[in-house]
């Protein structure tokens, strides 16, 4: 048959990555029907470049939730970017008593007022209560109080679960290609905490969400797309990893590390990329799983 | 399907008393390049030295292996061979005397207790300083570039399993604090040396948690310590779904139950006895709170 002809004919003859013309006549799905995803960590720069490279994306918009560990150096820098900021029952203490810390030179109260969340969400057993009634009584002239929303009788969630869920609800418009979750404090402290906040980044595949600490963040790359990392070397890199934390990945390809991945296999008890280094300032990554992105932050 | 028995006995003080089982364990600590854990002079107590074996003529990598056997305020004796010391974990023992109880500081401050017999690895990542006092005691100081390939964890459970080799590894635990929390790709890369050596026991452990490995090759007990740890806990299947998992013991239970990331993992669970049981089709990490210490 003239495909098979078309498909035994000399390598030099045939295309590679083969057209989309060649998959239709070999019946193989297109390749560029799996579509791009760009990721940024724009977040991680004072100010935030308007419509980026690729000119059909919004400016992208941020939301911060803020969970039960010590705050990064940049959380205001995250907090100035996002729109609406949710600390996560005892992500309240630490907002309320680290972003002071932040700021040393300014009166406690006065920054308290300034980084006010606009919701505390979950089950409310480990925010103190001189922090809630803080929150609950604060009244600006521009603003109302903090919204509690107690949910105390809800086991099956974690605190960060809770909070990407109130937040997709409280949006349910926005475009998600521009839209980022930002996430401090879900990492480090208890290993099970970490890995059920590792879990809703798989659950939520559809949504973006970025873990954040001091040291690095993480990100979930869908199998459903091939990604582009446009990497800001200013804030972020060189040190970074691919990680298949819930299935193996039977193919990965990258571009832009300085040990690339080609159709490599990889699997929890066998390969999983750590301690790899950017070299370019785009990195490309196709996997038929879903893989964790991590990149090092640089200090702040 | 074999029984495999676990118990956190390492973190209990070495002069409570214990069952014979408790007494015939064996260690080796293994301290990567983080702040130390407030407990970990208590794991210090712990080694046992007594057993012999010839050192690797070659040992890898730059990593540090501590076998302590004494309880009583001399200076330990170090069983011969194993005294290769990671240089930032070497750095940060120098800064860390405020962290530790008096006995620790004087243990600190007696730097001669802590002479490694070889420092390797990446000259670049230590302070002249600290090379210069232990080359002037006497270790050798041997450079040579990273190997790439394998962390530096893999290289310290590699080497460990080389120079014991005829070690009973029912009653053998290899126990590592600085493995987990600092950058994620460097913590995912020390949990998978659990998944890359399935048949040797180790520990992971940080001040606020513990993570060991349930091979799926056996059915598992797990003797928790109220004393010392719990009651928080989880089961995760890293790296592969597990399809049916049973447990006793717990607040929240599994019969039979799925786990996989995008769906149902065990975590904020409860251990409620003080036996719990696991049998699944797939490799688990078993993680518990460590109780402030």
């Amino acid at each position: 048959a003239a495909e098979d002809s078309l498909f035994c004919s000399s390598t030099s003859k045939f295309p590679f990555p083969p057209s989309n013309l060649h998959c239709s006549r070999l019946g193989l799905p297109p390749i560029s029907a799996m579509e791009l995803m760009i990721h940024s960590s724009s977040f991680l720069l004072p100010n935030i470049p308007a419509g980026e490279e690729d000119n059909h994306r919004h400016s992208p918009t941020y939301a911060l939730v803020l969970l039960n560990q010590r705050l990064p150096q940049f959380t205001p820098l995250l907090w100035q970017h996002a729109r609406v900021r949710v600390c996560a029952d005892g992500g309240a203490n630490r907002v309320y008593d680290e972003m002071p810390l932040l700021f040393p030179h300014e009166d406690a109260a006065i920054v308290r007022h300034r980084f006010k969340p606009d919701v505390i969400k979950g089950d409310m057993d480990s925010i103190r209560s001189e922090v809630l009634s803080f929150y609950s009584e604060l009244v600006s002239r521009a603003t109302s109080g903090t919204d509690v929303v107690d949910e105390s009788d809800d086991q099956d969630t974690t605190d960060l679960h809770k909070c990407i869920a109130y937040i997709n609800g409280a949006m349910p418009n926005v475009d998600k290609s521009s839209f980022c979750i930002l996430v401090t404090g879900a990492l480090g402290g208890r290993f099970d905490h970490e890995a059920g906040n590792l879990n809703v980044l798989h659950r939520f595949s559809t949504t973006r969400i970025t873990l954040l600490s001091d040291e690095c963040l993480i990100y979930l790359l869908p199998k459903t797309h091939r990604h582009e990392i446009h990497v800001n070397s200013s804030a972020e890199g060189p040190h970074c990893g691919l990680i298949p934390m819930g299935m193996p990945s039977g193919r990965t390809t990258t571009t832009g590390l300085q040990w690339d991945l080609n159709e490599a296999e990889m699997k929890f008890g066998g390969l999983v990329s750590t301690s790899n280094i950017v070299k370019a300032e785009k990195v490309t990554v196709e996997s038929d799983a879903d893989l964790l992105w991590t990149i090092s932050i640089k200090k702040f | 399907m074999d029984l495999m028995i676990h118990s956190s006995s390492f973190l209990l003080p070495s002069t409570s008393a214990g069952d014979d089982h408790r007494r015939s364990l064996t260690y080796a600590l293994v301290l990567l390049n983080q702040r130390l854990p407030k407990f970990t002079p208590l794991l210090w107590e712990h080694e046992q030295h007594k057993f012999e074996f010839a050192p690797m003529e070659e040992p890898i990598g730059s990593m540090t292996i501590c076998l302590f056997s004494s309880q009583t305020k001399t200076p330990p004796m170090f069983a011969a061979g194993i005294r290769i010391v990671a240089f930032k974990a070497l750095q940060q023992r120098r800064g860390i005397s405020i962290c530790f109880n008096a006995y620790c500081i004087c243990l600190l401050r007696e730097n001669l207790w802590f002479k490694p017999d070889v420092i390797k690895g990446d000259m670049d990542s230590v302070r002249s300083e600290v090379l210069n006092f232990y080359s002037d005691l006497g270790t050798d100081v041997v450079d040579e570039s990273d190997d790439q390939d394998t962390t530096d964890l893999h290289k310290c459970i590699a080497y460990i399993n080389g120079v014991m080799p005829n070690l009973d590894k029912s009653s053998f635990c290899i126990l590592v604090t600085g493995a987990l929390g600092g950058r994620f790709d460097h913590e995912a890369g020390n949990i998978n040396v659990l998944h890359r050596f399935s048949t040797t026991r180790i520990t992971l452990l940080s001040d606020d948690c513990l993570i060991y490995l349930l091979p799926k090759t056996h059915r598992h007990e797990i003797h928790v310590n109220f004393s010392a740890e719990g009651p928080h806990c989880g089961l995760v299947p890293m790296g592969m779904p597990s399809r049916r998992t049973t447990t006793t013991g717990l607040q929240w239970d599994l019969n039979d139950a799925e786990m996989r990331f995008g769906g149902l993992v065990s975590t904020s669970n409860i251990v409620k006895a003080e036996k719990v049981t696991v049998e699944s089709d797939a490799d688990l990490l078993w993680t518990i709170s460590i109780k402030k210490f």
